[in-house]
């Protein structure tokens, strides 16, 4: 029996510690609070057989607002990757004012998201609204658009404006992937004569995929749970139309003081969170697996 | 391992005993901030206080208004509430109930009482007990911009919702984004906005037997009447992106012909909009003559679980002298809510207060009832789909009653 | 040279769509900053006489150089702290083959996926048993254990990358481990840590949730609260200020961003080593 080296748990243990102490005392009150009778400002009732649970499986709004989560974490995060690798391939090779172009891109990232979804909603306005007086200016558009009106258009800029803030932490993980690919490989490559897609498929690609899997994983995460953009720009309106579930989580808990409903929406959350990174680390994986074998 | 951990239990404890003893005479108050001007106000009220009682310390929070409630929540939930808090009026009932605020009828003197003008404080009195004071009150009128009346072709502001609908077309048909009628469609007091029109027509939020007014013929009368006018093009477009802000910047833009809103109206456009021409009229009357205005009332309350409920009551008793008021009241662009504050020159002297004051009598304040912000919810989108054309009025009305039924129990 | 000037010349041209949504809301930000009040609703975009006062009023009307003292403050302990707790861990995991290595790494995936809007009131209770409301301290603790589990993971998958010749090469030559990873490995990775280091910046920074329920007095407030609070559910709402503020609030980062991009850049040659 080989003794075990201590070191490296040692060597976890602070960062264990932390970890746990933020996370492990406020779940064990949250499983307490979805499983009892609580009032508006959380003091328990008692025990009351999942009541939380059966209540928002029955409610339609949550049911929509999982399908709507479902399609804004899609949609934000695959259209930030869609964007982030060309970017970083872009401002990962040599040319004039490469720097400047990353100082831009890393941009949005610098304000908070509060702030960003409250100056676009301000410029989205419908009457007096910079977007809307830009494409007149333009000769764009005649008539205002209403953005923030209905679904159909607030949605789809609700979306749009996630990617743009996605894009800066996505470029970043994939830059620092991109800075460990060898350039020699690259030159055997060309003397070889393969073509830049070629390239691209063989040789970045596949060394990227590590750093993929975690943007995936870890936007999917945070797009999940993200708050500010949805509920600064329409709460959720009009009509719960845009409501995702973190914003139905919020009106439950603080508007309507259901902190019992919404402790579930939260547990629920991650459950469903839970359940797609085990799917998803298992298959890429595989994937891995499959790829070293070959 | 047991005697760490009992020593940071230990020094827990200590840590939380050395708060306590520094919160002795100590009164924090939660204060919502209405405007720029609401921390330098409750900045120099409290040195003003603290000057003239020493050994009392008044600590404020100022928490922005759309938080305050959240806060709230999670202040109680974690036992560390303030001594004294502005909360809106309307969700008294569930502090109430929950034995969350305190009654204040021990410290009430017959003097402090006659003080206000009832129909301010008597939303805060509950069961006989008076639970809060109210520190902020507001009610609604109708603002009109004259020269877009002018350019209409209308002399008078509309006293009839029928008059109202014509003199919105009409200022709509001036074309280049100008628009009759300001709609809000979003957004806290979504519902409100709707009520000035049920109210008129001789609807009730909650009904005499305690049901939802909303499946009433008075709400799907002034619900089918906001949709044509969106449907005529007499509202701004896209109503439902607009909240109360929003419209009135509008209005201050000299964007729209009218809107219903609060007092402090008037204060913005002197700021921003010196040279709009607008006047102040009541809300218009329904078919049979019905008027109303929504009265709105915010309550400071003390908390039961406060250990310095004495120091707590002279900073009320303090706060509410007519000096601080009507210094409170101008800032902030609200209604005086004591008699004596009420003769001051600055509201004798003001003309759109005026109007406000006169609509008083026919103030209805939010019902009574546990749950009301949930009612408020589904009000507001049940209203967003019919002004979407989503929804058709009576149904979506009738489901919306439904719905509110349950909340009330019914 | 002709080349790359073609080469930069396309580089430019496809990031020019990115490029304007980038500007748009700071053009918004700026341009409503620098409006007299009279004119911040109007949709026109130019203002007619520019307003640079408002910067200088802002200032003072709004606490800001407080909250962006506090900013700081919180920010840089909380970077500091998360960064200097997670070197080892990371340097465990990317160096030991070790049991509950691969749990672990989930285990911290996990704590990512809890929604911040409810944690927060059981995290509030913690706080408030501990008598630690209003507290910067508490605040900047709780955003580094908040991040540990990220850096830890960031860490740990580019410590990954950074092969072991080199370490292997100075023990032969009889160096201690720590010395190793002291004058060796601690090198290499230094643009690692750098780029891990504004990410847990820039979260520290820009949070909000957290700051909102566990701050309660103007002078403890962070830049994102201070700014949300001239926002927020106010009657009237002074949009100069606020944008005038926020445009502000994110040169701080966006020096930041300028000063490691050299640090991003020299994450290029740690490729060359393998």
């Amino acid at each position: 029996m080989r003794r075990r080296n201590p070191l490296p748990y040692l060597l976890i243990l602070p960062s264990f510690l932390l970890a746990a102490a933020v996370i492990i005392w406020p779940v064990y009150d949250l499983v307490q609070i979805a499983s009892n009778d609580v009032n508006r400002f959380g003091q328990l009732r008692g025990f009351n057989d999942f009541a939380n649970f059966t209540a928002l499986f029955a409610d339609p709004n949550f049911l929509a607002a999982v399908g709507r989560t479902a399609l804004w974490t899609v949609a934000v995060v695959a259209g930030a990757i869609l964007v982030s690798v060309p970017v970083a391939l872009i401002l990962n090779s040599d040319f004039y004012g490469r720097d400047i172009a990353r100082v831009i891109v890393m941009l949005p990232w610098a304000v908070s998201l509060t702030m960003t979804a409250i100056v676009w909603r301000w410029a989205l306005n419908g009457e007096s609204g910079m977007l809307n007086s830009g494409l007149r200016a333009l000769g764009l558009i005649d008539t205002n658009i209403q953005w923030l009106a209905s679904a159909s258009t607030a949605f789809p800029m609700e979306i749009a404006i996630g990617i743009l803030v996605t894009i800066p932490f996505t470029t970043t993980i994939f830059l620092g992937g991109l800075s460990s690919i060898p350039g020699d490989l690259y030159e055997a490559a060309s003397l070889e004569g393969a073509s830049g897609w070629q390239q691209f498929r063989e040789i970045t690609l596949p060394l990227l995929r590590p750093f993929l899997n975690i943007a995936i994983v870890l936007n999917t995460i945070y797009v999940f749970n993200s708050f500010p953009i949805i509920w600064v720009m329409t709460q959720g309106g009009p009509a719960n139309s845009t409501d995702i579930l973190v914003t139905h989580l919020y009106k439950l808990g603080f508007r309507i003081g259901q902190l019992g409903q919404a402790s579930a929406v939260s547990l629920v959350m991650f459950a469903l969170l839970l359940f797609f990174t085990i799917v998803y680390v298992r298959l890429a994986m595989r994937e891995e697996r499959a790829h070293q074998g070959a | 391992m047991k005697t760490i951990w009992q020593k940071i239990a230990l020094a827990g404890v200590s840590l939380a005993a050395l708060t306590a003893a520094a919160s002795a005479g100590t009164v924090r108050v939660t204060v919502a901030e209405y405007s720029s001007k609401t921390g330098p106000y409750f900045a120099e009220a409290e040195k003003a206080f603290e000057a003239a009682n020493p050994g009392i310390d008044i600590q404020f929070e100022v928490v922005p208004w759309d938080n305050l409630l959240q806060k709230l929540t999670t202040d109680i939930a974690g036992g560390s509430n303030a001594d004294l808090s502005i909360i809106g009026t309307r969700w008294l009932v569930d502090f109430v109930q929950q034995g969350v605020a305190a009654p204040l009828d021990e410290y009430i003197t017959p003097e402090f009482k006659g003080r206000f003008i009832d129909t301010f404080l008597t939303p805060s009195i509950m069961d006989g007990k008076t639970y809060g004071l109210p520190i902020a009150a507001s009610a609604r009128a109708m603002y009109y911009n004259k020269s877009l009346f002018e350019k209409a072709g209308v002399s008078e502001p509309p006293k009839t919702w029928a008059e109202l609908t014509d003199t919105a077309k009409k200022i709509s048909a001036l074309g280049d984004g100008v628009y009759g009628f300001g709609l809000q469609g979003k957004e806290i007091e979504t519902d409100v906005y709707f009520y000035y029109a049920m109210w008129s027509y001789g609807g009730e939020i909650v009904e005499a037997d305690g049901t939802s007014g909303l499946d009433s013929q008075a709400a799907i009368d002034a619900a089918k009447l906001y949709k044509a006018l969106i449907d005529e093009g007499a509202t701004e477009p896209g109503v439902t992106s607009y909240n109360r802000e929003d419209v009135q910047n509008l209005f201050k833009q000299g964007k729209i012909g009218m809107m219903m809103t609060a007092p402090f109206l008037s204060g913005q456009i002197k700021a921003e909009a010196p040279d709009l021409q607008y006047g102040v009229a009541p809300i218009p009357a329904g078919p049979n003559g019905d008027q109303g205005t929504y009265g709105v009332t915010d309550s400071i309350i003390l908390f039961e679980n406060s250990q310095n409920k004495a120091e707590a009551w002279k900073f009320l008793d303090f706060l509410f002298s007519t000096e601080w008021r009507v210094k409170f009241t101008v800032n902030e662009g609200f209604l005086p809510v004591q008699k004596e504050e009420a003769a001051d020159p600055h509201f004798v002297n003001d003309a759109d207060l005026k109007v406000f004051a006169s609509l008083l009598p026919n103030a209805r304040f939010a019902p009574v009832i546990a749950g009301w912000e949930e009612i408020a919810e589904k009000t507001s989108n049940a209203l967003q789909s019919i002004y979407l054309g989503q929804g058709e009025v009576e149904a979506t009305l009738k489901a919306a009653a439904a719905e509110a039924n349950t909340v009330l129990g019914k | 040279m002709s080349k790359k000037l073609k080469r930069s010349i396309i580089a430019w041209l496809l990031l020019a769509p990115l490029v304007v949504l980038v500007f748009f809301p700071f053009a918004v930000m700026f341009i409503t900053a620098i409006k007299p009040q009279t004119e911040v609703l109007s949709p026109h975009w130019w203002p007619h006489e520019p307003r640079w006062r408002n910067f200088i009023d802002m200032w003072a009307a709004t606490n800001f150089g407080q909250a962006l003292w506090n900013s700081v403050v919180v920010s840089t302990f909380a970077t500091l702290g998360a960064i200097v707790i997670s070197i080892p861990s990371a340097y465990a995991m990317s160096r030991f083959r070790f049991r509950g290595r691969e749990a672990y790494r989930q285990f911290l995936l996990i704590t990512q996926m809890l929604s911040p809007i409810v944690l927060v009131v059981g995290l509030f209770r913690v706080i408030a048993s501990f008598g630690l409301i209003d507290n910067i301290g508490a605040v900047t603790f709780v955003y580094m254990a908040f991040n540990i589990a990220f850096t830890v993971w960031m860490l740990q998958s580019y410590f990954a990358t950074v092969p072991k010749d080199l370490e292997e090469a100075a023990w032969i030559e009889g160096a201690s481990r720590f010395q190793t990873l002291v004058k060796v490995f601690l090198p290499l990775v230094t643009p690692a840590i750098a780029v891990t280091a504004i990410f847990t910046f820039i979260n520290a920074w820009n949070e909000f949730v957290i700051a909102l329920t566990l701050l309660r007095r103007q002078e403890s407030y962070t830049l994102p609260i201070q700014v949300f609070s001239l926002v927020a559910g106010r009657y009237t709402v002074e949009w100069h200020h606020v944008m005038a503020a926020t445009f502000v609030a994110t040169l701080p980062v966006a020096v930041l961003f300028a000063w490691l991009q050299r640090y991003l850049v020299r994450g290029l040659a740690l490729g060359a080593v393998k």
